[in-house]
């Protein structure tokens, strides 16, 4: 059994956040994503695993290689489409393998279920179908596969986790894997609906939020790092090696706390947040129900809650996010999030300023004492005056 | 890292041992050993990198051999530290990869029961744990002992009067392969590739024992079966994981690279040698001599201390240097040049210190201390992650002997490293490949810098490539500028901006095409530059890191355009032995 993941898009509707690496790197629980569909496949005992990478190719290839996966990657050169991506692999498939998306977690089990039926595509209930690939069934079979409708026939959707054989390779015709679907059905093929079990995707940067909450707890919990007395440490939590956990802090879990960060004194780590490598923290301040990634700052007597604060980006004190529900246009689409802030990477807040539900550009500049809201949201390397 | 390859079949075991070491020494290559079983088992050891021509290993006849090669992190590579370790009565041997975090205790309790260590590695209790428990079932005394070991292994054993080699894995890769008539074992497929396609993957908490009829499994005590795959890599493919070649994938490494270098010297005691410096002396050869020369400017700049940078092979002919330290800087720690200068520091007493990417090799004992550069293995010809380790280790001298001026450039200066990644270079290298001639200029601490440019660019694309003090050009080299011949300039924001915006005017009323790296958002840079490459905002030291990673990036894409062979240039070798 081989095993190709696709991950080769920018995933474009997580910007800000997609800058520096594709959708398939971004931590959840300090776990890219990719990292879970691995360690799903190897636990299933797939170990000729092919990863597609196109947008950002070395970082994730970086990555691969750091993290020491049994992996061979090839590369995409353009973006152009899923199918055109599977095609970049087609030199190293003999056998029957597996497809999946290197940016939606998916759980071992699923995997076990669907490897053992060629042509089986793993499909899961949603409550907005229309963002994904709907599909029709009827007595187990795939009749039809509809790419983001408008109106969607159904509430089931293709996870883009299918199993095929060498011969799937002759529908490929146009860009996208579901044309290639389309078309594989249209001759007459036969493709089973396997139910998952556990299966996820974040497809706006605020839909990261609740996948940090269900997967946050996955790690086992450790306490590396230097931990001052008095601090209180409560439930599922992990610290990373050299971290330093200073006197009069507060961490419940689930939380993770990645390597080299500096916590406090007298900091708040609430529930269901994520901190990266090297992140600060600073006093008084209180983060919670958020992802912080890699070398990030929150300045003393900070607030941020419902937030994803991107790499190396500095949150001056005093600088509070407030939850809301905005309605915002997001390429031409009007959809609906509720955050407290999205922050691109290397973004400079000033003191006192306050983010509502608002989405911060990378590199952009906040002098002190502003408020942003979403109706303003800033393109990369603004400046708020 | 360390690599670790076990034969058991009908050919003679040990130079096929090495050979698959040999393939392994990506992994690491600072020393390696092997043990090979006949009727008694032999075991030999060496410092260094693999040689496979050695009559010795050759006469062995015995068809059943265990090797290792090592990249020592914690303990320096010597006979005693090399693998394969053996028990109190030299009949049991192991190779090890991995760490064992409870050694100490163990080796404790093992001491106390009166077994004798000969060397400082976590291994060793490993070996004399099984001694307790081998009674001539070699594969019941390793199940016996693994639940005693927290950490992580994948480690081969084999013991006189017990056929076959016992194998077990948990957290650390290991792999079998399955031909004919003989069963290997290896850290990774690539050194199977030599003898079968066939492998068998193991899983953690996995124990296996090596036949030349195949491997049978265990797991929690219980026979396992795991599927035998098939394997079609190429072992380039493989060793350079996805990267088109060692050059880029080091590229890559380098911000990791880099904080890892800092934090770890960072958190170490200030040496003994860096209290009291009156001045320093460093002596290097190629590109370490060219941050040995940037060295010079950050310490000048920030502590005040008179520091002066020779070229390794020219030290002897000066006097010698008063009361300097004498830092000598070399990544393999075995350049000839670089070593007879230090030794002639030696002879006239100086304080020494090494800095070196090699733990144990000669530098390193030649010297009072070592600043370790923790780079790990470079392949590429052309040195990058080490010219920034190089960097790491020179920040860290010149922030102790400021007294902690630049401790915060040094955190963050991996994200100045990784901004520079993101970089596109493609307009600066359309400009660059039709070149015959290029020359790159800056100033301060971009002077250094510009020499490193353009030996990263003669070395690899073979275009002529010269590094100048941007003041200099006009003492001369000017003559040589023409419509024909680009311009790389470094210039970053500060004192030195005004005098390098009026340098490349000049160049620019000459027609002469100009890339240049500076502030992206300077109207200034923009009207005079044919390309305008940005560095981060930030201090020095962060536009330092930048430019270093942006050249070395013109430098690789120049050279893959012009299709040249970038991990091998022609006529040069990586680590010069020789004066």
């Amino acid at each position: 059994m081989q095993a190709v993941i696709l991950a080769a898009g920018e995933g474009k509707r997580l910007r800000p956040l997609t800058r520096s690496r594709p959708k398939a790197l971004i931590p959840i629980g300090n776990v890219p994503i990719i990292d879970y569909v691995i360690e799903a496949l190897l636990a299933c005992g797939i170990r000729d695993i092919i990863v597609v990478a196109g947008y950002r190719r070395e970082q994730v290839i970086s990555h691969l290689n750091s993290a020491g996966y049994p992996v061979r990657v090839v590369v995409q050169d353009r973006p152009l489409g899923t199918a055109h991506a599977l095609v970049q692999a087609r030199e190293h498939i003999s056998e029957r393998f597996l497809v999946l998306p290197g940016d939606n977690y998916i759980d071992s089990e699923s995997i076990a279920r669907v490897m053992d039926t060629k042509d089986a595509v793993l499909v899961k209930d949603h409550p907005y179908p229309s963002n994904f690939g709907v599909v029709e069934i009827r007595r187990g079979y795939v009749t039809r596969i509809v790419e983001k409708p408008e109106q969607a026939p159904g509430f089931t959707i293709s996870t883009g986790i299918f199993s095929l054989g060498p011969d799937f390779f002759d529908f490929i015709g146009q860009p996208d894997l579901t044309d290639a679907v389309s078309a594989f059905l249209g001759s007459g093929r036969k493709l089973k609906a396997v139910r998952a079990l556990d299966w996820q995707d974040a497809i706006y940067p605020w839909d990261l939020l609740p996948m940090n909450r269900l997967l946050i707890r996955r790690g086992r919990a450790e306490k590396a790092g230097e931990i001052a007395p008095g601090t209180v440490l409560q439930g599922h939590v992990r610290v990373g090696a050299g971290t330093r956990v200073h006197p009069g802090c507060t961490v419940i879990g689930p939380a993770v706390i990645g390597p080299g960060c500096e916590i406090g004194p007298n900091a708040c780590i609430m529930p269901n947040t994520s901190l990266g490598s090297r992140v600060q923290v600073g006093p008084f301040s209180l983060v919670g129900d958020s992802i912080i990634l890699d070398d990030a700052v929150i300045g003393p007597h900070s607030l941020v809650r419902d937030a994803v604060i991107g790499e190396g980006s500095r949150l001056e004190d005093h600088v509070s996010t407030v939850t809301a529900a905005p309605l915002l246009e997001i390429g031409d689409e009007q959809v609906k999030g509720r955050f407290g802030a999205i922050v691109g990477e290397k973004v400079r807040i000033g003191p006192f300023s306050t983010l509502r539900a608002a989405i911060v550009g990378n590199g952009v500049v906040v002098r002190g004492g502003r408020e942003v809201t979403s109706t303003a949201a800033i393109g990369d390397g603004g400046l708020v005056i | 890292m360390c690599g670790i390859f076990g034969y058991i079949g009908e050919k003679r075991a040990a130079p096929l041992v090495l050979a698959g070491l040999q393939r392994l020494e990506y992994r690491g290559y600072d020393s390696f050993g092997l043990a090979v079983l006949d009727r008694d088992l032999w075991v030999w050891k060496k410092e260094g990198r693999i040689s496979r021509q050695s009559p010795e290993v050759s006469r062995r006849r015995g068809r059943t051999a265990i090797g290792h090669t090592r990249w020592a992190t914690h303990g320096e590579p010597s006979d005693a530290n090399a693998h394969p370790h053996t028990d109190c009565k030299g009949s049991i041997a192991i190779v090890h990869n991995g760490i064992i975090e409870n050694y100490a205790s163990l080796r404790r309790e093992l001491s106390s029961r009166g077994h004798a260590f000969r060397s400082e590695t976590d291994t060793e209790a490993i070996v004399h744990l099984i001694e307790e428990q081998y009674h001539g079932d070699l594969l019941s005394a390793v199940m016996a002992v693994l639940p005693r070991l927290e950490g992580s292994y994948a480690l081969l054993a084999i013991a006189e009067g017990y056929e076959g080699i016992v194998a077990a894995r948990q957290g650390s890769p290991l792999v079998i392969g399955i031909s004919d008539r003989a069963c290997i074992a290896a850290s990774d497929v690539t050194a199977l590739l030599d003898h079968t396609d066939r492998v068998v993957y193991l899983e953690d908490g996995d124990v296996a024992t090596l036949l030349p009829s195949g491997p049978a499994l265990w797991h929690g005590g219980e026979p396992v079966r795991r599927p035998v795959q098939k394997v079609d890599w190429a072992v380039e493919e493989v060793r350079l994981g996805g990267f088109a070649h060692y050059m880029l994938k080091e590229i890559y490494e380098q911000p990791s690279v880099f904080s890892t270098t800092a934090r770890a010297l960072l958190a170490e005691d200030v040496p003994d040698v860096l209290k009291d410096v009156s001045g320093i002396t460093l002596v290097a050869c190629g590109t370490s001599y060219k941050a040995s020369l940037l060295c010079q400017y950050l310490v000048e700049e920030y502590c005040s201390i008179p520091v002066r940078a020779e070229i390794a092979s020219e030290f002897r002919y000066h006097a010698p240097p008063g009361d300097d330290l004498v830092v000598a800087v070399t990544q393999s720690g075995e350049t000839a040049d670089t070593l007879s200068a230090l030794k002639r520091a030696r002879m006239h007493n100086h304080a020494t210190l090494a800095v070196t990417n090699v733990l144990g090799s000669s530098a390193t004992r030649l010297a009072d201390h070592t600043l370790f550069m923790r780079a790990g293995p470079e392949i590429s010809v052309a040195a990058t992650k080490s010219f920034v380790a190089e960097l790491a280790v020179f920040l860290y001298i010149a922030d102790v002997l400021s007294g902690g001026r630049l401790r915060s450039s040094i955190l963050s200066g991996h994200e100045a490293i990784g901004e520079a990644l993101l970089q596109d270079l493609s307009p600066a290298v359309e400009l660059c490949r039709d070149a015959s001639s290029l020359f790159f200029v800056g100033r301060g601490p971009f002077f250094p810098l510009a020499l490193e440019g353009a030996l990263k660019m003669k070395e690899i694309t073979y275009i002529h490539a010269e590094g100048y003090a941007a003041g200099e050009i006009k003492h001369g080299p000017f003559a040589l500028l023409s419509q024909g011949t680009p311009v790389v300039a470094l210039c970053p924001p500060g004192e030195s901006f005004p005098a390098m915006v009026s340098n490349i005017r000049e160049m620019k009323a000459r027609g002469v095409p100009l890339v240049v790296m500076g502030d992206g958002e300077s109207q200034e840079l923009r009207d005079i530059a044919d390309v305008l490459v940005p560095l981060p905002d930030g201090d020095t030291v962060s536009a330092v890191l930048a430019a270093t990673v942006l050249l070395q990036l013109l430098a690789y894409h120049t050279a893959v355009a012009l299709g040249r062979d970038v991990d091998k240039p022609r006529n040069l070798a990586k680590s010069v032995t020789v004066e």
